[in-house]
């Protein structure tokens, strides 16, 4: 790395990642770097970080492709297994959730779930969908990040429990406030779908339930 | 002297008694366990044994506590979750005892437990806890007066998926034990699935990828069983490991306790200890004894739930086989 582009302060130290403050060619940028994990051995942990620093570059790639507000990427280092992308000035959903209005709410979720409505038109499964991972912006723009558990899938089940994944999220974080958020959620899910394909993403929709009663241990009369 | 507490563990292949008092000092623990000569665990088969043997253990138990049956002051049993027939046997035979004896009685739930028994022989008080066993897998912390299920398996267990690849190469059971030994003979690792979905696992993908292996026309050419077991450890314990260290990130725990019968493998624990040190947490490991099924761990939750609680009426000692640990409000702790 040459003087134009440059690590500076550590932001988070994350279980998977630390993310660190630069500069690169003048913008402001974040490096996030897959640490090696010492307890695994060295080939799996090599393997690992790796295939999910390239995964999740691509990823974000193609999510803005299709015209989803993420983190622009300006340079991928594979042998450090880091990735370098946009700084997003903002706060995470989670930390102001509390403050918003049923008005904010409803536009913030709405729009998350045609987020994930494209992302699942295109075949692509998100798998951390969490308050943690949205960001508003001092412009009100609501950004998706974090796709280091990104796959790639067009079945019903992998969308299903992309979306059983962010109501467990917010039943469990958020309580009282989970009913409305998660209704507005797959409101604007469905609006995305509804040009071409209603059946399908009702199919998706109604596919939920059906990965609920299949946890363990749930109780026989709650079972499909 | 302190009031006893007499618990009867019958959830699986462990028909265990133990015999704790009310300040938490282990008087004794008998265990009973049942192996198969083939296969797995056959309920019926397994609640056969342990109805053929039941009174020799609570017989030994006590006479190894030194204790006669009229010094005991509560019951406590595993009342959930388990195999519905060995879990029916082990209420009955409490039922019994508390009705002719004349004493409480409590049902308390098997996950539980063997969290609370850490809690008091590691003298830990807040732990993350990582349970993993034949029939567990899951990551847990208290919070919401709850045992939160932080992430757990979507299919096999861990102990379950190792048994049951011992099972496929011929070992006998527990294959556990096997598995590890040949695993410290090599450091080959061949790639196999690695399946880590948020905080949840799934080993089913593994344990066919494993046994493929073997199958195969290069085994015992380009690799051997030990490569394979070693293979099978690393990737199974490090997705373990992801999974706990992102909880602990996650719960900011000061402390992360391993229990559950898989907790006594040497590499699982090295590989724990070591993210807990990069947290800042204490790490222990339950000592074996009260680490497997035992009946001293369902006699403690007893006791606390007690306690708090009070006695179960009889009508509320019915079994649950298939209850979620996340399900039941921890009375005794703030």
């Amino acid at each position: 790395m040459n003087y134009l582009c440059k690590k500076e302060e550590i932001i988070k130290k994350g279980a998977e990642a630390n993310l660190y403050l630069g500069t690169w060619f003048g913008n402001k940028v974040i490096f996030k770097c897959r640490i090696p994990k010492k307890y695994r051995i060295k080939e799996l942990d090599q393997n690992l970080r790796t295939f999910r620093t390239i995964n999740e570059a691509r990823a974000l790639i193609k999510a803005k492709e299709h015209g989803i507000s993420v983190p622009q990427i300006y340079e991928i280092d594979t042998l450090n297994s880091t990735i370098i992308m946009g700084y997003i000035r903002g706060q995470k959903l989670k930390e102001i959730i509390k403050n918003l209005n049923q008005n904010e709410k409803e536009r913030i979720f709405e729009t998350v779930g045609q987020y994930i409505a494209k992302l699942h038109q295109n075949g692509q499964i998100h798998g951390d969908i969490t308050t943690s991972n949205i960001i508003l912006t001092s412009n009100n723009q609501v950004f998706l990040i974090d796709f280091g558990l990104h796959e790639y899938s067009d079945s019903i089940e992998d969308k299903s429990v992309d979306l059983h994944l962010f109501k467990r999220v917010l039943m469990s974080s958020h309580g009282e406030n989970y009913e409305f958020c998660f209704k507005c959620f797959l409101n604007g899910y469905r609006n995305e779908y509804l040009n071409d394909s209603e059946e399908l993403c009702q199919l998706i929709i109604n596919n939920i339930k059906n990965i609920e009663t299949r946890g363990r241990y749930i109780k026989k009369e709650n079972r499909v | 002297m302190s009031k006893i507490a007499l618990g009867i563990e019958s959830t699986a292949h462990t028909f265990g008694v133990g015999i704790i008092d009310f300040k938490g000092q282990t008087h004794s623990i008998v265990n009973d366990i049942y192996t198969p000569e083939t296969g797995g665990l056959h309920p019926a088969m397994v609640k056969e044994q342990h109805l053929t043997n039941f009174q020799d253990v609570i017989a030994k138990a006590l006479d190894k506590a030194n204790l006669s049956i009229k010094d005991i002051d509560l019951i406590a049993f595993s009342q959930s979750p388990g195999l519905g027939p060995v879990l029916k046997l082990g209420a009955l035979v409490s039922r019994l005892l508390s009705q002719t004896l004349n004493i409480p009685i409590v049902g308390v739930n098997h996950c539980v437990a063997h969290i609370e028994i850490g809690r008091l022989t590691c003298n830990i008080e807040d732990p993350l806890t990582l349970y993993v066993s034949g029939g567990n897998t899951i990551v847990s912390a208290f919070e919401s007066s709850r045992y939160q299920i932080f992430g757990e398996t979507l299919d096999l267990a861990i102990g379950n998926m190792i048994d049951s690849f011992a099972r496929e190469i011929g070992l006998s059971h527990p294959g556990g034990p096997k598995i590890e030994k040949l695993a410290q003979k090599s450091n080959n690792y061949l790639e196999l699935p690695y399946v880590v979905k948020g905080m949840d696992l799934s080993f089913s993908g593994l344990f066919t990828a494993a046994k493929k292996l073997i199958e195969s026309e290069d085994y015992e050419k380009k690799y051997n069983l030990n490569d394979i077991a070693n293979s099978l450890q690393e990737t199974a314990f490090a997705m373990l490991t992801e999974v706990t260290e992102r909880a602990l990130a996650h719960t900011e725990k000061k402390g992360v306790l391993l229990t559950g019968g898989v907790a006594a493998n040497k590499r699982l624990q090295e590989m724990i200890r070591y993210i807990s040190k990069e947290h800042k947490a204490r790490f222990e490991a339950v000592p074996l004894r009260y680490a497997g099924d035992n009946g001293a761990m369902i006699a403690w939750t007893g006791v606390l739930k007690y306690k708090s609680q009070g006695s179960d009426l009889i009508e509320e000692t019915i079994i649950m086989p298939k209850e979620r640990m996340d399900q039941i409000p921890i009375t005794w702790r703030k």
